[in-house]
């Protein structure tokens, strides 16, 4: 069972599933990020959100028709990934914007999946694009040095936030916020969580024998 | 460099000399320009084609006017304006050049006599 919401698209109404609603609503979304500061903005979101409401009329059968999240999928392939809706400035570029990772929009925040003690390390490591080891190295020299190591350790944990959600984690990389980018992260993690879960069934099966 | 990049910019350099070729002959709706680019593989998803369309717009070689449709929402029907077709016939000699370069250098055996 689901429940349906109401949906008015370029002066056509539609009954869709709630998911399926989230999911052509983050797509819209993600479209109008992508066109950020082209000419004519609105005008073409108009166009597009038209041209979604014409593939759905031809879809659907009768007024009882409900759309869910399989046509809504189809209709994303039809109309392609919103990166795809950008045109000139990429053009002539060697490397789609996406894959560049600019270190002046990454943002500090802790990094619990590498971390050791609290993540601060495993963040500036990332923040300043080098290796944590070398940052837990200076956490190191600093304990014998002056004392004020740890302290210092302390009050960052305290003032960095920890990147919990993903688009945090993209943003502490400096990778651009795209609805690609983060289901690419998600696939990763849910790999991470699928080994770990591996692991454990191997070892409780090692221990029984 | 990705092969796929290198495609994609030469297919989208030609996209607007289509969309204007498409309307040379006669109006239509972007369902029917969609349908026509995305038989000849010039498309491969429909999104790129509405920023395109817009700038051509705004740079007035195109215009459209709104019909209404019976089985969806009211459709825009674009249309050549006078500087569209100065524009696509400046294309069309271009092109013609371009592609006899082409030829000249890929196939050169079968051109020079």
């Amino acid at each position: 069972m689901n429940k349906t919401v109401s949906i008015n698209l370029a002066g056509i109404f539609f009954h869709i599933d709630e998911d399926a609603y989230q999911n052509l609503k983050n797509y819209f979304k993600a479209i109008k990020k992508s066109l950020q500061n082209s000419e004519g903005e609105s005008e073409i979101l108009a166009d597009i959100e038209g041209r979604v409401s014409e593939l759905f009329s031809e879809r659907i059968k009768s007024s009882q028709h409900v759309i869910s999240n399989k046509e809504v999928d189809e209709i994303i392939s039809i109309m392609g990934q919103p990166e795809d809706y950008k045109i000139d400035e990429a053009l002539f570029e060697e490397s789609p914007e996406q894959e560049k990772s600019d270190i002046h929009k990454r943002r500090l925040f802790r990094d619990s999946d590498g971390a050791y003690v609290g993540g601060v390390s495993a963040g500036l490591g990332h923040y300043f694009g080098i290796d944590p080891l070398l940052i837990r190295l200076v956490w190191v020299l600093l304990i014998f040095g002056a004392g004020m190591g740890p302290l210092l350790y302390v009050i960052l944990w305290i003032l960095i936030p920890a990147a919990k959600t993903t688009a945090e984690k993209l943003a502490m990389m400096g990778k651009p916020v795209t609805i690609s980018n983060i289901e690419k992260k998600v696939q990763e993690e849910f790999e991470n969580v699928k080994a770990s879960l591996e692991r454990v069934k191997n070892s409780v099966n090692s221990d029984n024998k | 460099m990705k092969i796929e990049n290198t495609k994609a910019q030469m297919r989208k350099g030609v996209l607007e000399f289509c969309i204007l070729s498409v309307l040379k002959n006669k109006d239509a709706y972007v369902a029917e320009i969609l349908i026509t680019l995305k038989e000849a593989k010039l498309l491969v998803v429909e999104g790129t084609i509405y920023p395109l369309l817009t700038r051509l717009k705004n740079s007035g070689l195109l215009n459209y006017r709104w019909e209404e449709s019976t089985t969806g929402p009211p459709r825009k029907y674009y249309t050549l304006t006078e500087s569209g077709q100065l524009f696509l016939v400046e294309l069309t000699t271009t092109w013609n050049e371009l592609h006899n370069a082409v030829s000249l250098v890929t196939h050169p055996k079968t051109t020079k006599k």
